[in-house]
This record gives structure tokens, C-alpha cells and sequence, in this order.
């Protein structure tokens, strides 16, 4: 799949959950059962840097999920 | 005279016997940032220790904490080195409401020149709460809170003006951490910092982003005595040892015999012990049994030695360790959580520690990170994954083979899961062919 | 405050960014003669407590002395480090991996000085700035972890526990008198930031409440769906709750299955489980990382609970004080705490030590329980 493309499914993927804003880096390689876990792993990390999206950190793991969407800004008083 | 806002009488009782006192440090470092005599612009609150004393005492009167974590805060593009804390009585402690902790990656071997602790110091002083951690657990420098706002001011500052980057957190490769190895150590099998740098600079995109399902750790302890206890925390352990004799010095052997040079480099000198008795302290208590001595020669019998250093950690002068030297390879060490803690288990028996590292990046490092990375599952570390799927895995996903230095014993059961391509003509068999010879 | 700018400009947070430089290079930091004889050193020797000198094949010689550090310092602590540091050590100073710091002199002479100077340093209340010692058979300082300083799921303080640990022990950091090194951390929850789980002496935070549940705020401030993905052992459900007139999302706990670890708390700030009497200590011992003579050992938990007395926990410190003063009397030259107990029979420890021995210490949590019953009639009457 080329990237354009995975980075517009990842995306669609993401705004269908509900209730859930924020996911494992491996939710990611199942939205894309064809690539290596490494290549998602650079695809999701360089839509980080793209803005698309952001990371919340429990400290010890690391979730990733739409830039701005959950409620974590919130409850965080970072909105 | 500096005010302190809150009345601390709890805390405050911090403040008497020998051992050095965080509160009086705290209320050293409030004072200054009232006083402020070289007129810093804070960029952070000033009365923040002040705040932060009295979060502490709230604490100490009733048992309870008063933070929360918050997720969302780091730096632009790295997923680590930033750990969100928010106060959970914000308008009683305004100076701490926001409160967030930055990794920065150390120097290996916690060496530092003053003239960088000064760069740091001032940058701290100026955009955080002028307090610290030297060090955390992993062995980062920790800048111990600051606001949301700041946090890329200070990376921009660490980057631009004092070439430093921040360490991980999260789900990525954590700051790797080392031994002072033989900076200072006789002991030290490999060069411990220079293996931890060059993989910290390899790794440094695993290092700030997320890569795996969970935090992975190299620690790098020079020699088995295991100073930075890789063995009991890093998902790969690299723990120094050697394959030929240990060197001896026969005088100096005699002169720990005759009590002129003190067992142990002298640790146990505060209370008498009585006269150094070689056969109880060195030979008995070698695990082994593979030494000898008969009054004026000391042998050891190489081939049955196991390396614990004993012997070399009582007569230091006399022993050294070999000059064939190398590192073991464990892997999979972890703290109790979740399914009870897990010492780091022996892959490598020895390998060559020499730059740039290949064969261990090549032949370990990236085939486990690539099987971790597709099989483990969220929040399992290598030792989990390891104890669900098998050593036989690992020797699969690594190609090593199989040797007894891997295991204490040998299985007590015989349930062994024979693959197809084991056993002769496989497992499709004909029933009728069978039946031939044995009735329904 | 006026905001003074970096140079960063947050409308363009890639403009000028410079990323993936790592730590600044260690051999910067290295003095002269650690520079001249790294990988060349013959021996070294303990002068006296917290005083090592290393001497290398060249004949050079390294004097380093060795101060306590709390791992929480202050700038302006640490500008005083760099004082001495400049005065005494041509401006190169290291830490420890334990927090301690250890100031690195060429010459006797200098190292003297430097004792002499530091010791004379005290904080207002009459505590040592730089306590001297933790080398050899002694104490050491106690790796630790963050506590109600700043972190959300402590059940005990980290740097106060510390604090008073170390008072207690101070002589055996002072002095050189014990069978063996003896090393105590301290972990503020079971999470277990540092590596406390194969210490001799570990003491640990424990929480004895599963999380309470703010109902009418949980579902606004938190995703539901992950605060049950956090709970290692799936003790968290999702339910309905009625809530004047209103139906509202909230999850229920199964407090049987809760181990009271807080990573629902981590992702939920609905899920407090902090509490006064629920929160407190549990000691452990026995633990080591070296390989020296045998394996390295986990630490053993030989008191289940220990309430939280601020501010200086004294039936902790007594309690801690008891094993090392009867692991020092009893335990052989060169054996460990957990050397000595494996030899004596854990049953004498208890008697020794004078530990009530309880339900909570025989494992019942998974597979490795098992392992650590006793299946044998080889045992000692106490």
C-alpha cells in the first residue's frame, strides 16, 4: 500500500473508534496486516511529526491517537 | 529573612540526624529563588519549592498523595522524556499545579565536567524548579518540574545551546545505562561507556519514539559483581567476563598470606576479623572448588571456573581477571509486575564487546527486536514474551544453538512438542497401511 | 515573570529543530588521569571509609571519595558540588550509580583537604551536607523513588523513609563493620521503578484499597474503554450506575482480583485509591545482583505490612534495624543477608530477627508460589 494511502485508512480507522481516543502502537499493525510492524511503526511515528497524530504516555507505555480528539486534554487541563 | 508561605511542622522533623536532609536542600533552594541575587528572569514560578514543601507536609498529615499523571505533554515528535504531573490541590499550591518531570539522557558513567553541570544548572535554575534528581532509576538526569510552556524552551536550549538530547520513557528503547567500567575499575571485562554511547546513538530513534509494546532496556555492567544490576532490570543485560586464566601475582598472593596487604581492598577494616585465613576465605568459598593452594602457590584450575569474582574481589592485588575478555548476553530481566520478577536469562554465553558492535546489533539486538515487535503482545516485556513462547523461540528467531550453558538443568518432564521435520517420515501416515497389521 | 524565548517558535515547532543528538560525549567529562589510564588500572583499595584509591599501571594514582547524595538535589546543592569540585578535583566530579558522589582527587594530600572541608559542611538542623562513607562491608546509600514528591500512585514517601533509614544505619554507612555489603532500596508502589526486587533490604509502598470510583465524573474525564485495558488483571468491567435520575457510564472493580497497582488510576484520574490507613510498607530481604559466589536472589518479603508513620516511620526503621544488627552478629565474613538466611533456614531468620511470621508471606500469586513451599522434611524446630 503506498503511503498516502495507509495514512488515510490509519486515519479513517482512528475516527470510527468511539468512546476510545487512544491506541497501542500494534492496534496500528492490524489496521495495516501487510506491512512489517517496523514500517507502521515509521508511518505512525512520522504522522506525529505531521501533526495527524499525538502520543499520551502513561509513563511506562505509550499510546497514540488523533492530534486533539479524548478527552485526556481535558480532564489534563491542557486544552 | 525568606518567608515560607506553609508551616511545615511534619516534614520539618526531616530536618535532624546525620544523614543529609532533602527538606533543608528544598528550603535552601526557596530561599534562593526569593532572594535571587543574580537577578534571574524565572521563567517557572518562584516560590515553587515553597509549594511544593507544602504539598509534601499535606502529605505526611494525612498519608496521601497529591499528584496525578498527565499524558498528553512532551516535547514536539519524541513520545518520551517528558512525564506529565499535575497537583491535585492546585489552588492551595499554585507554584506546583503543573509540575512536569524532564529525562535527560546522562553522560555515561555519570562523569561531569563543571562547566557543563553549570550550563545545566543555569537552564534549570531559569526555566524549571531549580530541583533535580541525580539520578533517576534508569540513570537519567531528572529536571524535577516545570510548566507546559517551558518544556520546549528547555529541549530547544538542551538541543541548541548545550548539544544534549532528553531520554526515553514509554514505549521506547529506555536510556541505556552503564557501570563506571574501566574508567576506574580493574574489573571491567569491555569498555562499558563506549558500548553504552555508541548504542545510544544508534538507537536514538527507538530511543524517542515509540517502536515497541513496551519500555526495553540495555544495561552494560563491566564485570559479574554487577554494579548497575543489569541482571535484575534490562530486557538485555550485557555483563562482562573472560575465557582464559585469571592472572596471578604469587607475591602478592603470599603478601595477603602474610596479612601485609588487606582481604577485600580492605572493606572489611572496621572491625577485627581476626588474621586472613586464605583456605576458608578464598579456596573454601570457592563455588567451585577449582582452587588450590599449598602454602606457597596458588592454583586455579581454569576449565571449572564460573568467573564469580570471589576470590578476585578479596585479593584484588594478586588476582586479575583474564585478558581474553568479553561480555555475556542475558536477556529478559524485569521487576515483579506483572507475573512476578524475572532475572535476566543466559543466551550468549561470550562474545567480542568491540566498536561499531555488529555482530551484537546484527545477531541479537535487532532479531529479538524484530520478533518482540511481532509477537509481544501490549505491555509484555521480552522476559514474558520469552517465558510464553519459549527459549526455544529465542534460539529460533536468533539462530543460536542449543547449549547447556542456557539452563540450570535439564527438564524434568518429557513433554517435548516434536516438530514434523524431526521425526523420520514425518507426521502423515496411511491408516490403511496400518491396518494391515492391527485390527479395528 | 516576563516570558523570555528560547528561539522556539511554536507556530512552526519543526523551524530550526534539532532532534536525535543524544547525550554529549562521556570522555569530555573524564579527568586527565582517568583519560591517561582508563582500561589500565591495577588495583585499588579502601583507605578508610568512602576513601578508594585506584592506581594504574603507570603508577598513577586516582583518590576518590565517596558522599552521600539525596537522589533530590537542588541547583543550588549542586552548585556547591561544583564548588568543591573546582577547588579540589580541577573541576571533575561523578556520581554513583547508588546517588552518591564521589569527587576525584590526583593526590592524598588533596583528598584530605577535601574530607576535612566537606564534613565541616552542615545543613541548618545540624545534618551533613556530605555524609563520607558506603564503601566495603558498610551501607550504602539507598536508591529510591519518587514518592508524595511527585508521583501519583505512592503508598509511602520515598525520599522520607529514605531519609530515615539512613539516620538509623548511619553508623554502618560511617564505618566498614558489616559480614558483607549490604545494599537497601526503596520502591514507593509495586511498580517498582528502581530495581528494588534483589536488594538485601527493600522497602516498598504498598496500597491495601482497590481504586475508589467517581461516578458522576468518570465518564467525563476519562475513556472508559482505557481504564479497563490498564488493569493487569482484567478486575475492571464496565456498568451503568444510576445517578440522580440519570443513567450513567462508570465501570465496577472486582476487588477480589484488584493487586492494588494503580495503572487505572495512571490512565483514569476518577480511580483514586490512596488512603490513609490502607497505605504503607512492606519490607523484603535477601535479594542481590552480583553473581559473586552464587546467583543473584530476589528479594523475599518477611514483613507484610507496616503502617505509614510519618514523619519518621519508627516501627520500620526499628524493624530494619533489628535484621541488620542480627544479620551483622551472625552472618560469616563475606555473606550476604540472603546468603546467611539460605544457610541458617528462612524459619531461623524469623526467629533470629524476631519477625512474626504471617499468611501473607507464603506466596499464593501464580506460578512461581509453588516453588517456594517447602517440599522436604528437612527443616529446623523453632
Amino acid at each position: 500500500m503506498d503511503e498516502e494511502a495507509a495514512k488515510k485508512l490509519i486515519v479513517e480507522t482512528l475516527e470510527k473508534k468511539k468512546g476510545k481516543s487512544k491506541f497501542y502502537l500494534k492496534d496500528f499493525y492490524k489496521m495495516l496486516p501487510d506491512e512489517k510492524p517496523r514500517t507502521v511503526k515509521n508511518l505512525v511515528n512520522k504522522m506525529v511529526g505531521e501533526e495527524t497524530l499525538e502520543y499520551w504516555s502513561s509513563g511506562s507505555t505509550t499510546l497514540i491517537g488523533l492530534k486533539g480528539v479524548g478527552k485526556q486534554a481535558g480532564s489534563e487541563d491542557e486544552d | 529573612m525568606v518567608e515560607f508561605r506553609h508551616k511545615t511542622p511534619l516534614i520539618d522533623q526531616l530536618e535532624t540526624g546525620p544523614w543529609t536532609s532533602f527538606v533543608s536542600d528544598i528550603k535552601r533552594e526557596h530561599e534562593s529563588r526569593m532572594e535571587n541575587p543574580k537577578g534571574i528572569d524565572y521563567q517557572f514560578n518562584q516560590d515553587c519549592c515553597d509549594d511544593l514543601l507544602g504539598v509534601l507536609e499535606l502529605s505526611y498529615d494525612h498519608g496521601r498523595t497529591h499528584w496525578k499523571h498527565g499524558g498528553i505533554v512532551g516535547v514536539f515528535g519524541y513520545g518520551g522524556g517528558v512525564i506529565g504531573r499535575y497537583c491535585d490541590q492546585p489552588e492551595m499550591f499554585p507554584g506546583v499545579a503543573h509540575f512536569h518531570t524532564m529525562r535527560v539522557n546522562q553522560p555515561m558513567g555519570h562523569f561531569y565536567s563543571t562547566k557543563y553541570l553549570e550550563q545545566l544548572m543555569d537552564l534549570w535554575e531559569r526555566r524549571g524548579s531549580g530541583l533535580t534528581n541525580m539520578h533517576g532509576a534508569t540513570g537519567d538526569i531528572i529536571f524535577l518540574g516545570t510548566s507546559t510552556p517551558q518544556l520546549e524552551e528547555v529541549f530547544y536550549e538542551l538541543t541548541h545551546n548545550i548539544n544534549q538530547d532528553l531520554g526515553g520513557s514509554g514505549s521506547n528503547l529506555r536510556t541505556p545505562s552503564d557501570c563506571m567500567g574501566q574508567s576506574m575499575c580493574e574489573f571491567a571485562c569491555f569498555d562499558t561507556q563506549e558500548i553504552c554511547y555508541q548504542l545510544t546513538m544508534e538507537y536514538q530513534d527507538e530511543l524517542h519514539r515509540p517502536a515497541f509494546p513496551y519500555k526495553f532496556k540495555f544495561k552494560f555492567d563491566g564485570c559479574p559483581n554487577c554494579c548497575v544490576a543489569s541482571i535484575a532490570r534490562s530486557d538485555i543485560s550485557f555483563i562482562g567476563t573472560w575465557r582464559d586464566d585469571i592472572r596471578i601475582d604469587q607475591e602478592a598472593v603470599k603478601a595477603y598470606v602474610g596479612g601485609e596487604l588487606k582481604s577485600n581492598a580492605g572493606a572489611h577494616a572496621s572491625r577485627d576479623w581476626g588474621p586472613f585465613d586464605i583456605q576458608k576465605e578464598v579456596i573454601g568459598l570457592c563455588p567451585t572448588q577449582c582452587m588450590s593452594w599449598d602454602g606457597s602457590k596458588l592454583e586455579i584450575n581454569t576449565p571449572e571456573c564460573t568467573r564469580c569474582m570471589h576470590c578476585i574481589n578479596v585479593m584484588p592485588r594478586a588476582l586479575r581477571i583474564g585478558l581474553d575478555t568479553g561480555c555475556s548476553l542475558l536477556l529478559g530481566a524485569k521487576s515483579p509486575i506483572l507475573d512476578g520478577a524475572q532475572m535476566a536469562t543466559l543466551v550468549v554465553p561470550f562474545i567480542k564487546v568491540e566498536p561499531p558492535y555488529d555482530e551484537i546489533k546484527e545477531t541479537v539486538i535487532e532479531p529479538i527486536w524484530d520478533w518482540w515487535m511481532e509477537e509481544g503482545k501490549n505491555r509484555e516485556r521480552l522476559g514474558e514474551l520469552i517465558k510464553r513462547q519459549g527459549m526455544q523461540k529465542v534460539l529460533e528467531v536468533t539462530g543460536f544453538k542449543a547449549i547447556p550453558q542456557m539452563i540450570q538443568e535439564p527438564r524434568s518432564n518429557p513433554y517435548v512438542f516434536w516438530k514434523e521435520d524431526e521425526v523420520p517420515g514425518g507426521f502423515k501416515r496411511d491408516i490403511n497401511e496400518f491396518r494391515k497389521y492391527h485390527q479395528r | 515573570m516576563a516570558f523570555i524565548s528560547s528561539g522556539y517558535n511554536p507556530d512552526k515547532p519543526m523551524e530550526d529543530r534539532i532532534t536525535d543528538i543524544g547525550p554529549r560525549y562521556y570522555e569530555e567529562f573524564y579527568p586527565p588521569v582517568i583519560k591517561k589510564n582508563k582500561g589500565k588500572w591495577l588495583y585499588h583499595e579502601i583507605l578508610e571509609p568512602g576513601i578508594v584509591v585506584h592506581v594504574a599501571e603507570s603508577g598513577d594514582e586516582l583518590y576518590a571519595i565517596r558522599c552521600g547524595g539525596c537522589r533530590l538535589m537542588s541547583v543550588s546543592h549542586i552548585r556547591e558540588i561544583m564548588e568543591i569540585a573546582d577547588k579540589y578535583s580541577d573541576g571533575y566530579v561523578r556520581w554513583t550509580t547508588r546517588n552518591n558522589i564521589e569527587f576525584m582527587t590526583d593526590s592524598k594530600d588533596k583528598c584530605m583537604a577535601l574530607k576535612a572541608d566537606v564534613l565541616a559542611r552542615k545543613q541548618p538542623g545540624g545534618c551533613y551536607k556530605f555524609p563520607i562513607g558506603g564503601t566495603g562491608a558498610s551501607i550504602t546509600n539507598i536508591v529510591h523513588t519518587q514518592g508524595w514528591i511527585h508521583c501519583h500512585t505512592p503508598a509511602t514517601d520515598a525520599s522520607g523513609t529514605v531519609k530515615v533509614t539512613m539516620d538509623t544505619l548511619f553508623d554502618q554507612w560511617e564505618n566498614m563493620k558489616l559480614p558483607a555489603k549490604l545494599r537497601v532500596s526503596m520502591a514507593c508502589c509495586l511498580n517498582m521503578c528502581g530495581a528494588v526486587h534483589c536488594s538485601d533490604i527493600a522497602i516498598l509502598g504498598y496500597h491495601r484499597k482497590p481504586p475508589l470510583v467517581d461516578h458522576e465524573y468518570i465518564d467525563k474525564m476519562c475513556e472508559i474503554p482505557l481504564a479497563i485495558a490498564a488493569c493487569p488483571t482484567a478486575a475492571i468491567k464496565p456498568s451503568k450506575i444510576d445517578w440522580n435520575g440519570k443513567k450513567l457510564n462508570t465501570v465496577s472493580v472486582n476487588e477480589e482480583r484488584c493487586m492494588f497497582c494503580g495503572n487505572c488510576y495512571t490512565m483514569c484520574p476518577s480511580m483514586p485509591l490512596a488512603d490513609t490507613e490502607g497505605d504503607g510498607i512492606v519490607l523484603m530481604a535477601g535479594g542481590k545482583i552480583s553473581n559473586r559466589i552464587d546467583a543473584p536472589k530476589f528479594s523475599k518479603v518477611v514483613v507484610a505490612f507496616i503502617p505509614n508513620e510519618m514523619p519518621r516511620w519508627p516501627t520500620m526503621t526499628a524493624t530494619i534495624k533489628k535484621m541488620v544488627d542480627t544479620y551483622s552478629a551472625n552472618a560469616n565474613k563475606y555473606e550476604r543477608l540472603g546468603q546467611w538466611a539460605e544457610r541458617i533456614g528462612w524459619e531461623k531468620f524469623f526467629e533470629k530477627c524476631e519477625l512474626e511470621f504471617t499468611h501473607h508471606l507464603i506466596d499464593d500469586f501464580r506460578d512461581p508460589a509453588y516453588y517456594t513451599w517447602r517440599q522436604t522434611t528437612n527443616f529446623k524446630f523453632t
